[in-house]
């Protein structure tokens, strides 16, 4: 994999969904260490965009600088259009940050916690109330409302923490490690939640070490090692798919009968055992034609799904930049 | 690793840091305020420890004000009246101990809440910093008040000892509490500046320290360096004459050593227990027993402090009409200065806080880590 940070935007222009983040060129150093340098991102709205990066290599400081809290020492960036240093409130009212570590006031409760935050955010009572109880639901914290938020687990003030970052319904999220404490019913939760947050038309930047959670979640992904963007790409995933059959030679007869170039999957069992391929699939769509047409034709299908591991095999080779 | 080839690359050539605006730091809402201060309170009041708290200055304070009506009595003191007496004490011990509660109630706000974590998510909210430092200061104040009125019943009964005017127990009070809420300000200033909240605790007592104890051993310690050989009027015996009932006195000018507290006199001026006993308006200044109303006596040596003696009576036998004024010095009030001087501190202390406070910041918070 070649290192390349041309200006060419991150994501190829998705047709009519507005950039939720634009990050252009954004360096800041600490000192000696440049935490980030030359970070080009964007992050469209209605998508979930992965956040991916070795330890170290500038996630948690450039979700700083996004959410208003550090001034970057070159560059520009944009949230839901709005600048966070030359217009900090206006930015910060359209963003929910989740940081990685983060404290609850210990004495309050988990309802009394929300609703400061409300407060902060400058949300009528009387609106606070209902969002506060509607999110206590959402991350299934109702019936600890009313406990000290000191009794509660890790993964339960992690989810806290989420739903005090969508206290104020922002447009654009930023998520640093949401899933750490989190046991795997609430991280099949969180999935679903940010799916929805996304279809609610929503820029949602995740970043998280747990690639085959990101993997299900991320629409779009950029890879950034040593505070630098690098090979940004959309996720592939969907377009490479695993198709295995009771018969590979039947499989691979009807494939080539209809022009699809596929390459060779698990073939150990022989032509006429079952086996499988590689395919390369434009959308959802093609994958349910494909599905229709091989059993129209009479081949003996059994399974087809997204190849997984494509956002880990890209991880690894950032590997050997680990710091 | 092949080299990278610059020719696809076009490198920023040292790109302008960008603008940052933080106009909207010192705005400034009631609801804001009050967002942060009853989160501020909440945090402490539902700690059980504060109301132990409240519990063991009521009884100490009582306690002491018990220990000390037994102790000062007309045959202890020799006093006709011992009113003024036990009121002083009383404010000054209320002061005392209260100057050693207050730092602690501010010197770990904002340094205590980055390490706890919570400092930052309430940052990105549209609080402004200045809402978030008043909020803090209001709900140390509130708390610190609450201190100072528990401890009223216990002025109100050496009020009923006698001798002390009725109105002193309000200006006690009031000015009491805007000494406590700059001794707050300082608290934020320090915890807002030093990231380790033992640091900001130890710098917040000395400063407080500094004001009570310092000013005066300085006072003392400058006071060999401010004499001058002078020229003065003394009133003293005529030459020849006997100790006696009609003992002819007469003005001579003679080179005597005067100190010139007018240059050091704001020393004491700016010390916390000054200000509260020039403050208090007990005993008019004229009282001929003024001895026994410490209060009064401070005020009243303090003030006399900003003139220096010109003219000195040595005519200590003399029975007819003295011809020495009681020294045209200076009897306006010091107290204003004093309390304008803690309160600028404190404000110093709040604008530094609100500034640390302000996002987005260009330093990180020492001890935050990197990336």
């Amino acid at each position: 994999m070649s290192i390349d940070v041309a200006d060419t935007p991150v994501v190829p222009p998705d047709a009519g969904s507005p950039p939720g983040i634009v990050v252009r060129g954004v360096a800041r150093s600490f000192g000696p260490v440049r935490a980030l340098d030359g970070i080009d991102l964007e992050a469209r709205a209605g998508r979930v965009t992965a956040l991916v990066g070795p330890n170290g290599s500038g996630k948690t400081t450039l979700l700083l600088v996004l959410a208003g809290l550090l001034v970057p020492d070159a560059g520009t960036v944009r949230i839901a259009g709005h600048d966070p240093v030359a217009d900090g409130p206006a930015a910060r009212a359209r963003t929910g940050w989740m940081p990685d570590a983060f404290g609850t006031w210990d004495t309050l409760t988990a309802r009394q916690v929300l609703l400061t935050f409300a407060a902060a955010y400058r949300i009528p009572t009387a609106t606070a109330r209902l969002r506060v109880d509607e999110l206590l639901a959402t991350v299934h914290l109702t019936e600890y409302a009313d406990r000290p938020a000191s009794v509660l687990s890790r993964g339960q003030k992690q989810r806290l923490g989420l739903a005090r970052a969508l206290v104020h319904s922002p447009d654009v999220l930023l998520l640093d490690e949401p899933a750490s404490g989190l046991d795997p019913r609430s991280r099949v939760d969180l999935r679903v939640l940010l799916r929805r947050l996304a279809d609610e038309g929503r820029t949602v930047l995740v970043s998280s070490h747990v690639l085959s959670e990101l993997e299900e979640m991320a629409d779009d992904a950029v890879f950034i090692s040593r505070g630098r963007t690098v090979v940004p790409e959309t996720i592939t995933t969907s377009s490479t798919w695993h198709v295995r059959a009771l018969s590979l030679g039947a499989l691979t007869g009807w494939l080539t009968s209809v022009g699809a170039s596929w390459r060779p999957g698990d073939t150990s069992a022989g032509d006429e055992g079952p086996g499988s391929v590689l395919l390369e699939v434009a959308n959802d769509e093609g994958a349910a034609r494909l599905v229709r047409d091989a059993v129209a034709a009479g081949v003996p299908l059994t399974s087809l799904a997204p190849v997984a591991g494509a956002l880990e095999q890209a991880y690894l080779t950032l590997e050997e930049e680990r710091r | 690793m092949t080299a990278m080839t610059p020719v696809t690359i076009s490198e920023p050539t040292t790109p302008e840091p960008p603008r940052v605006s933080r106009s909207g730091t010192w705005r400034v809402s009631w609801h804001g305020i009050r967002t942060v201060a009853q989160l501020e309170l909440r945090q402490r009041v539902r700690s059980t420890r504060w109301i132990v708290a409240l519990v063991v200055w009521f009884v100490v304070v009582g306690g002491l004000t018990l220990l000390l009506s037994g102790v000062l009595t007309q045959d202890t003191t020799g006093l006709s009246n011992t009113g003024p007496l036990m009121f002083g004490a009383v404010v000054y011990l209320v002061l005392g101990l209260g100057l050693l509660v207050t730092p602690t109630l501010t010197s770990t706000a904002v340094n205590g809440d980055r390490n706890a974590g919570t400092l930052a998510t309430l940052q990105v909210t549209l609080l402004s910093p200045a809402e978030i430092a008043l909020g803090k200061l209001a709900a140390a104040w509130l708390a610190a008040c609450a201190f100072l009125v528990v401890s009223i019943p216990f002025l109100v009964l050496a009020l009923f000892r006698g001798d002390t005017p009725a109105f002193s127990i309000v200006r006690v009070v009031v000015v009491v509490a805007l000494l406590l809420v700059s001794v707050c300000g300082i608290g934020l200033g320090f915890s807002a500046l030093v990231s380790r909240t033992a640091g900001s605790t130890v710098l917040t007592f000395l400063t407080v320290a500094g004001l009570v104890l310092l000013t005066p051993m300085l006072f003392g310690l400058t006071y060999p360096s401010i004499d001058r050989e002078q020229e003065v009027q003394v009133w003293l015996p005529v030459e020849g004459s006997t100790f006696d009932q009609d003992t002819e006195c007469e003005f001579q000018t003679q080179v005597r050593t005067v100190a010139h507290t007018e240059r050091t006199w704001w020393l004491l001026g700016i010390n916390p227990f000054v200000i509260v006993a020039d403050g208090a308006g007990t005993t008019a200044t004229s009282d001929d027993d003024s001895g026994r109303d410490p209060l009064g006596s401070i005020r009243d040596a303090v003030r006399g402090l900003r003139t220096p003696d010109t003219v000195v009576d040595e005519c200590y036998y003399y029975t007819g009409a003295d011809p020495i004024e009681p020294q045209g010095s200076d009897a306006s009030p010091i107290w204003p200065w004093g309390l304008a001087g803690n309160l600028a501190l404190g404000a110093a202390g709040f604008v530094v806080a609100v500034r640390r406070l302000a996002i987005p910041s260009r330093k990180l918070a020492r001890g935050t880590r990197v990336a």
